[in-house]
């Protein structure tokens, strides 16, 4: 009796809605097996430069993943579930859900300029993609390069109209005063309503939006606000604020402003569509441009909106000092509400302490009440009522810190990695060298060195924790600091919002790997 | 050639992603690629002398002690032992180099790319530290006084308020070449660092344009006491005469009194003993 009975029924469909909940958003960090799931990208190690992934982002509800990459290209991919049902001896039903991302959209979202007024290239490489919240049936983002942000809807076509009349026989269009309406019936034949048909998928990427000529220096951050009216753009001095939506009317910007320097006029919100430039202003909310260039000390690397209050935002720096800003105080946010900044351990002083104190990377929590920060060596989390200090600091690669010499003459020190966090807040994570990353559980005080690599790379295999032999002996598995290679850095990680998924970028290769309890 | 040379290639210098350094010059009048090689290119030296000063902040590093054979990072018994003896002139060795490769990077460029802000700011900032650091220990006349790094951003070629094409850049640029200088005794000349005229002018002419805010430095003052006219060649124009961040590259040398000689006299002898040098390895060459 009972012949094993295996059945193996696999759907593929879009994941709807509830299915995302099964997971482990109600377990803190817990007990997390990494386990490989997809790599995307060349196999070849010979690394073309425009592939060259720099900027990973998972939109709100975890559905799609979007990659840039240095040659200006955006690609999309969307998260597919497959359930496998088997039916066991005791035909216990032991539905297993695992994800699958492929790819959804690719479209070039940034050209090569030349500015032909300084004699510089002017990068395409996407610097970094901020996905807006769904608001009807398209997707938007936004991604920027060193200076110009544009707005893409992505939306999907699955129908297409047919059955129209308007041309004869031959070919040609018919003669509009032929064509009449019911009523008339003048003559022979009758506009013909065309019908939508199915047709295969298609998904189409416009850009709805261009906003250009509103940064001098280098864009490191956009950071869309919680109104989904406006967000923000950083360069190395300045922060604008834009409004996503456009009105028709154009609004001139007065030339004499004291307050507003005269590359405003210029920035422009050009939309294609109706090939239209509308001066719009962009405002400066923070400028820390000197009079005097000489005097410029400290630059801004980062910037961020709250989650939830529209009005407050942060920005990191090059000192390592974080600046909450209140827009409501004023409307050039020069006085921070509050400075975050740790005061240095004088033991640990060297000629490289500012450089490794320079803040890569600023994010918020989802639930808005902490603050992390990314410099050279360590992940540091703030509170947001705490100012002199974080409230916890892990880590990263320590064992580095007496490489900084040799790290600062292969140029590998100015290294932006940046940091994301977990759907609850319980878990961060970030990047390191030899494509390793670094997972920090904070309620746990556990953490885990990680490799993405093609050796590790069988399907859902799980992934071994790695460890770097700082000296001493060195064990087998271990592997010394001295064999790191740092020419394989992971600089880009994104965590899924509400699942314990993580994609993880190395310099060409996008992998993505899942908790084997999903 | 790197500056550190191991037998494991991970952490040696490595192609760096960030814009490409001018390759070393051809050689010149005197001959001597392998004296520039010296100045923090080629120069050959324990990894553990360098990282020491980084060391002793950190009583708890654990890097120092790798005991195992054959790696880069192996301390000789001697070494160890010298280690605390050290520390000071390995703190200072450490300073100069970072100093010169502080000054290097600084005149790094890609011509046609913007640099980047954030990397030249923190550049600055940690040559403006070595200064102070200098300058507090009184070991450098000739920083003394001396602010260079001041006049690196002032020519912000972004600024957004005025509208500058890159010809009207040109004439800052005429001063960003090394100017001939004399050196103590065991140091380097500045000439050395003097590439062929054509080639130094092209480069800072495409360098201004491209670097925007590095500019002129006004260190002619620390000169002014020096002859330079023995080998000062027509050719360069009078422009280079000023100062710019060549001198101060190669005059922070390891000397043990670091003193610093501004004879003429010395000069001379310094110059003959190139001379030989470059008859050796004309000799070298051609065997």
């Amino acid at each position: 009796m009972g012949l094993a009975l295996l059945v193996g029924i696999s759907a593929t469909f879009r994941e709807p809605d509830h299915l995302t909940r099964i997971t482990q958003k109600n377990r803190p960090g817990g007990d997390m097996q990494w386990c490989f799931s997809q790599v995307k990208g060349a196999i070849d190690d010979d690394v073309a430069e425009a592939d060259i992934i720099s900027t990973v982002e998972f939109n709100h509800t975890g559905e799609l993943l979007a990659t840039g990459d240095k040659g200006g290209r955006v690609v999309i991919f969307q998260q597919e579930v497959e359930i496998k049902s088997r039916f066991v001896s005791q035909n216990k039903n032991l539905p297993q859900f695992r994800s699958e991302y492929n790819v959804y959209s690719t479209f070039q979202s940034h050209e090569p300029e030349f500015d032909y007024l300084k004699s510089l290239e002017i990068e395409e490489k996407i610097n970094k993609i901020r996905w807006l919240p769904q608001k009807n049936a398209a997707q938007f983002l936004l991604s920027t390069n060193d200076k110009t942000i544009k707005l893409w809807k992505i939306s999907e076509r699955d129908k297409r109209p047919e059955g129209y009349n308007l041309k004869e026989e031959d070919g040609r269009y018919r003669d509009p005063n032929t064509i009449t309406s019911l009523r008339c019936l003048k003559v022979a034949f009758l506009l013909q309503v065309p019908v939508l048909i199915p047709m295969d998928l298609m998904v189409e990427a416009s850009p709805r939006r261009v906003f250009s000529n509103a940064h001098t220096y280098h864009i490191n951050s956009v950071s869309v606000n919680s109104d989904n009216e406006t967000y923000l753009s950083a360069d190395d001095l300045r922060i604008n604020l834009w409004n996503l939506e456009i009105t028709d009317r154009s609004f001139s910007v007065p030339i004499g402003d004291q307050n507003r320097n005269s590359c405003d006029i210029f920035s422009c919100c050009i939309t294609p569509c109706c090939w239209r430039s509308l001066t719009a202003r962009s405002s400066d909310i923070v400028d820390i441009k000197p009079a005097n260039m000489e005097e410029l000390t400290e630059v801004i690397t980062a910037a961020e909106f709250h989650p939830h209050q529209c009005n407050t935002f942060v920005y990191s720096s090059s000192k390592g000092t974080i600046r909450l800003c209140d827009m409501r105080v004023s409307a050039l946010c020069d006085k921070h509400s509050k400075l975050f900044e740790e005061p240095e351990n004088p033991s640990n002083r060297s000629f490289f302490s500012e450089i490794i104190s320079s803040i890569s990377d600023v994010k918020f929590s989802h639930n808005g009440r902490y603050i992390m920060t990314r410099d050279y060596l360590s992940v540091k989390i703030w509170d947001l009522n705490m100012e002199n200090r974080p409230v916890e600091t892990y880590q990263v690669h320590e064992y580095l810190r007496s490489k900084l010499c040799s790290l600062y003459e292969n140029d590998c020190i100015f290294d932006k990695f940046e940091c994301c966090w977990n759907g609850n807040d319980s878990v961060v994570m970030t990047g390191s060298y030899n494509n390793f990353f670094r997972i920090f559980e904070r309620g746990q005080r556990r953490d885990a060195t990680l490799e993405a690599s093609r050796e590790n790379s069988k399907p859902l295999q799980v992934l071994k924790p790695r460890k770097v032999c700082t000296g001493g002996k060195r064990k087998k598995d271990e592997i010394s600091v001295d064999s790191l290679d740092f020419n394989k850095k992971i600089l880009h990680t994104a965590w899924h919002p509400q699942d314990n998924i993580i994609a993880v970028a190395t310099t060409n290769n996008l992998y993505i790997f899942q908790d084997k309890v999903n | 050639m790197g500056a550190f040379h191991h037998s494991q290639p991970s952490l040696e210098c490595l192609q760096p992603a960030s814009p490409a350094s001018p390759s070393p010059p051809p050689s010149w009048k005197f001959g001597v690629s392998c004296l520039w090689s010296m100045l923090g290119r080629g120069v050959k030296r324990k990894w553990s002398s360098l990282e020491v000063p980084e060391a002793e902040q950190l009583p708890n590093t654990t890097a120092m002690e790798d005991k195992r054979p054959g790696a880069a990072l192996e301390e000789s018994e001697e070494d160890r032992g010298d280690r605390r003896s050290r520390t000071n002139a390995g703190h200072v060795e450490q300073r100069q180099l970072v100093l010169s490769l502080c000054l290097e990077k600084l005149q790094q460029y890609q011509a046609g790319v913007e640099l980047s802000l954030r990397r030249s700011v923190l550049l600055i900032n940690t040559l403006r530290q070595i200064q102070e650091e200098m300058r507090s220990d009184g070991t450098d006349v000739r920083l003394g006084g001396v602010s260079p790094d001041a006049h690196l951003l002032r020519d912000d070629f972004r600024d957004d308020e005025s509208v500058t094409c890159p010809g009207c850049t040109e004439g800052d640029t005429e001063n960003l070449s090394p100017p001939p200088s004399p050196e103590p005794t065991d140091t380097v000349p500045t000439d050395l660092q003097k590439p062929p005229p054509n080639a130094i002018g092209h480069t800072f002419s495409d360098a201004g344009s491209a670097m925007g805010y590095l500019s002129d430095l006004a260190l002619d003052d620390i000169f002014e006491d020096i002859d330079t006219s023995m080998y000062e060649t027509s050719e360069l124009p009078s422009a280079w005469a000023a100062g710019s961040l060549w001198p101060v590259s190669v005059s922070f040398w390891p000397d043990d009194d670091v003193k610093l000689c501004s004879s003429v006299g010395s000069l001379q002898s310094c110059l003959l003993d190139l001379n030989e040098l470059d008859h050796i390895m004309e000799i070298l060459v051609k065997s």
